[in-house]
């Protein structure tokens, strides 16, 4: 087995892993973790895509700064035990699964019978890529640059927005 | 034979079929969760699964605007984590729990 194919399998398996637990696990500490696992192993994903700086953003800013976000959250609730954890129900449970299952089905049936066209299985050559974070830092402030600035105007939004809603007294209910 | 390349040749279908059980894992972790953290903890899991999705596309079609829809998608995405967290601590500062059914008493 060559190298990038049991790279590919042993990322594959712990991303996926890593995802069944965030799910799975009653306990939000040991979810919020395996969410740090996912997100590590999607950047190394991103890695053997060659998007080297995407791949550091992605340790920056999910594993570090979202990840210490959620964790922050979850030791300032104290939350140990969880009563319902799961949404009640078996049927429904069943049918939501059933849905969810019946999608990946649908989803993988139309990759494995489209893939046929143009974009075959051989990945173009690295030449071409290895001056990306120089392409795209281009792209990024010329082609992209008003996507660029609604973004910068929306996080100053957010950034103003939830001091506000977490400043107000009483939260969503206020007087009472 | 066609089994062995399917194991030993990773291509874009591989990262496609990646993307979507990652997807689906959250999915349903939105669906069952009742815990409103860890259904933002699964949203992150279903925008990480179309970046991987957008990069495997970009690399694939040698097109490097996959690259930078992702940026955009990660913003969004930590944008969205802190409203929703600071939602939950506004609804944990009033019911001492973040399940998702104290959400509908919300109005006012």
């Amino acid at each position: 087995m060559t190298a990038d194919a049991f790279l590919f399998w042993f990322l594959a398996l712990s991303t996926v892993a890593g995802g069944v637990m965030v799910v799975s696990l009653t306990n939000p500490i040991y979810a919020a973790l395996s969410l740090a696992f996912t997100m590590v192993s999607v950047a190394a994903v991103f890695v053997t895509l060659e998007a080297f700086f995407v791949a550091g953003v992605q340790l920056i800013v999910y594993a570090g700064a979202v990840m210490v976000l959620f964790v922050m959250v979850l030791m300032l609730f104290d939350l140990k035990h969880e009563v319902e954890s799961f949404a009640r129900g078996k049927v429904t449970g069943a049918i939501k699964l059933l849905a969810a299952g019946l999608l990946a089905g649908l989803l993988i049936g139309a990759i494995l019978y489209s893939s046929s066209g143009e974009l075959g299985s051989s990945a173009p050559q690295a030449a071409a890529q290895i001056d990306s974070t120089k392409t795209l830092g281009y792209r990024l402030f010329t082609q992209h640059i008003f996507a660029f600035e609604a973004l910068g105007v929306l996080l100053l939004v957010i950034a103003v927005g939830v001091v506000a809603l977490s400043r107000s007294k009483g939260g969503t209910h206020g007087k009472h | 034979m066609v089994n062995t390349n399917v194991f030993l040749e990773i291509g874009l279908n591989h990262y496609l079929v990646l993307s979507t059980v990652l997807f689906c894992l959250g999915m349903i972790g939105v669906l069952l969760r009742k815990n409103a953290i860890v259904m933002l903890m699964s949203i992150e899991l279903m925008l990480n699964a179309v970046n991987i999705s957008f990069i495997a596309f970009g690399k694939y079609n040698s097109n490097i605007d996959g690259q930078i829809m992702v940026f955009f998608v990660m913003t969004i995405a930590a944008a969205e984590a802190a409203v929703g967290l600071a939602l939950a601590v506004s609804i944990f500062k009033r019911f001492k729990e973040v399940n998702i059914r104290f959400f509908e008493h919300l109005k006012g």
